[in-house]
């Protein structure tokens, strides 16, 4: 089975890893940087009694 | 764990982190550096999976926390239907966002890792099929959260959505595997077939602490934003009206509005 | 019982009424129907002339017709429950809510019957079938269409008074109605003679998606209409 993972090798398939945890990393990354940007935006435009959550 | 400012605290917190998120943040980070570690460091290319193994970890991580997130939204729909609170909406609305995130991960990381071992970017099996469509159920119920209405009248809707959803989840599930076993000669593509080795094993699990850490953090932070929003909304609805009650009393001697 | 009799009455008053303004206004026989004698001729525009590609993919082609026209059938019922306050008639009604939601999908099923048939015409027409299996063929067409029927009459409600709901209707109705489109087109093939095995276990596949949508319907009837 020596070729199954020869053929799985770094040069072949790592430009497919790469890209899988970049595009995850960068998804969910960038999706978390919006929130927090929404929530800074959103939180100056409430006064401070009103931003207690729950 | 609330963060409210005190009086003489000099300048009110402007943004949804609080102790508690930032405590969180942290672990989560570290999480997510240790899993890296392991993906790249210490484990080698999998016996039967070659390189191809390393995705596995983002992906099935990436899986778990969407269901479980889906679970959450469920719940929290099922509890607004019955207790009409503005939590549970809220909750609802933001795990289901959060959920749809990761399930995209899901379904690009799969793709990904499916195209080196499988020599396909996407098979029909009941597994994929069921996430493709649950994820274009929770786009509908981003969408339909989007659309202009009232809160209450919104809530309810997204409620009952997110429950059919979710029902009909495990029934396209059991009908996609039956369609494929009719087909004889389809082989089954499984990725459970690999047996991993302990740090792999390690590896994966704390994927799958990372993940669901992440996600809560993501959701502490996006309840907030939900939250405010509805604020600032109630803020913007009374400044109107207010500005609609001064100019009516100035009209009340005149002409008819 | 007598809940069970006001449920019945209420879905019975309700259908009448979608089905008396249909016969008035006939906007699926004006409107549906011809789109769905085009969307047959598209089909063949778009795959092959030849009658065989046709024919061997009559079963699934039949079914996403029906699903398409569906989305139109329930957005027309939606759009009704918005005019001239119509929908908050309903629910000052006092109507039983589980009712209210049987007596739409009745609608829908019988709108949607008179829709399949004629497309059933003609498909044999334009596409030379060869019609095997009849009993079959109906009985999938009334649960399938009994299925489509009940999740229409949970949609439609959900998106009425929504803006935009003519572009998210669709979106939100197909996806669920996918296992019913695989299961009717599987069964179809079957009786068509192209399918495997016997059609009769995807015939229970639809009995259960019937069933578990008007179970839904019929829970989360009553929220969505307080609120919408």
């Amino acid at each position: 089975m020596s070729g199954v993972v020869a053929t799985l090798g770094w040069d072949e398939v790592g430009g497919y890893v790469v890209v899988a945890w970049v595009a995850g990393v960068g998804a969910i990354g960038g999706y978390a940087a919006s929130v927090v940007r929404k929530g800074r935006r959103l939180s100056r435009q409430v006064p401070p009694e009103s931003r207690r959550w729950m | 764990m609330t963060d409210l400012p005190t009086p003489t605290h000099p300048a009110p917190v402007d943004s949804t982190g609080s102790r508690g998120s930032r405590i969180l943040g942290a672990i989560a980070a570290g999480l997510v550096a240790a899993t890296c570690f392991y993906a790249f460091v210490v484990t080698g290319p999998d016996s039967q999976l070659g390189e191809t193994v390393r995705i596995l970890y983002l992906h099935v991580p990436s899986v778990i926390t969407a269901y479980l997130l889906v679970a959450i939204a469920a719940g929290a729909s099922a509890f607004h239907l019955w207790k009409r609170n503005e939590f549970s909406d809220l909750l609802a609305a933001s795990a289901t966002e959060i959920g749809m995130v990761f399930l995209g991960v899901t379904l690009v990381t799969g793709m990904l890792w499916g195209r080196p071992t499988w020599g396909v970017y996407w098979v029909w099996d009941a597994r994929l099929t069921t996430t493709a469509l649950l994820f274009l159920m929770l786009v509908g119920y981003a969408v339909v959260r989007s659309l202009p209405a009232e809160p209450r009248s919104r809530a309810t809707r997204s409620a009952v959505l997110s429950l059919v959803s979710l029902a009909l989840v495990p029934v396209v599930s059991r009908s996609v595997e039956w369609w494929n076993s009719l087909h004889q000669g389809q082989t089954v593509l499984g990725t459970s077939d690999a047996k991993l080795d302990g740090a792999q094993l390690f590896g994966l699990f704390l994927g799958m602490v990372s993940g669901p850490v992440i996600a809560a953090w993501l959701l502490m932070h996006r309840f907030r934003v939900a939250w405010l929003a509805e604020r600032a909304e109630e803020l913007g609805l009374d400044a109107a009206i207010a500005a609609r009650r001064l100019e009516a009393g100035g009209d009340a001697a005149g002409a008819t509005s | 019982m007598s809940a069970l009799r006001e449920v019945l009455a209420a879905a019975a008053l309700v259908a009448g009424k979608d089905l008396r303004i249909e016969a008035r206004s006939r906007v699926a026989t004006n409107h549906v129907l011809p789109f769905v004698a085009v969307v047959v001729m598209l089909f063949a525009f778009a795959l092959d002339t030849e009658a065989t590609t046709l024919r061997r993919a009559a079963g699934g082609l039949f079914w996403v017709t029906v699903v398409f026209a569906a989305v139109l059938v329930v957005q027309r019922g939606a759009q009704l429950e918005q005019q001239d306050g119509a929908g908050e008639a309903l629910r000052l009604s006092g109507l039983r809510p589980a009712g209210v939601f049987l007596g739409k999908g009745a609608a829908l099923f019988v709108e949607l019957m008179v829709v399949e048939v004629v497309l059933a015409v003609a498909m044999v027409v334009l596409y030379d079938l060869r019609l095997g299996g009849v009993v079959l063929l109906v009985v999938t067409a009334v649960v399938a269409t009994a299925a489509i029927a009940a999740a229409g009459a949970i949609y439609g409600p959900l998106v009425a008074g929504l803006s935009g709901r003519e572009t998210v209707l669709p979106l939100l109705l197909l996806p669920v109605l996918a296992p019913v489109l695989l299961a009717a087109s599987r069964a179809f093939e079957v009786a068509l003679g192209r399918g495997v095995g016997s059609g009769w276990p995807w015939v229970g596949m639809l009995g259960m998606l019937c069933g578990i949508y008007v179970v839904l319907g019929a829970l989360t009837s009553g929220p969505l209409l307080d609120e919408t």
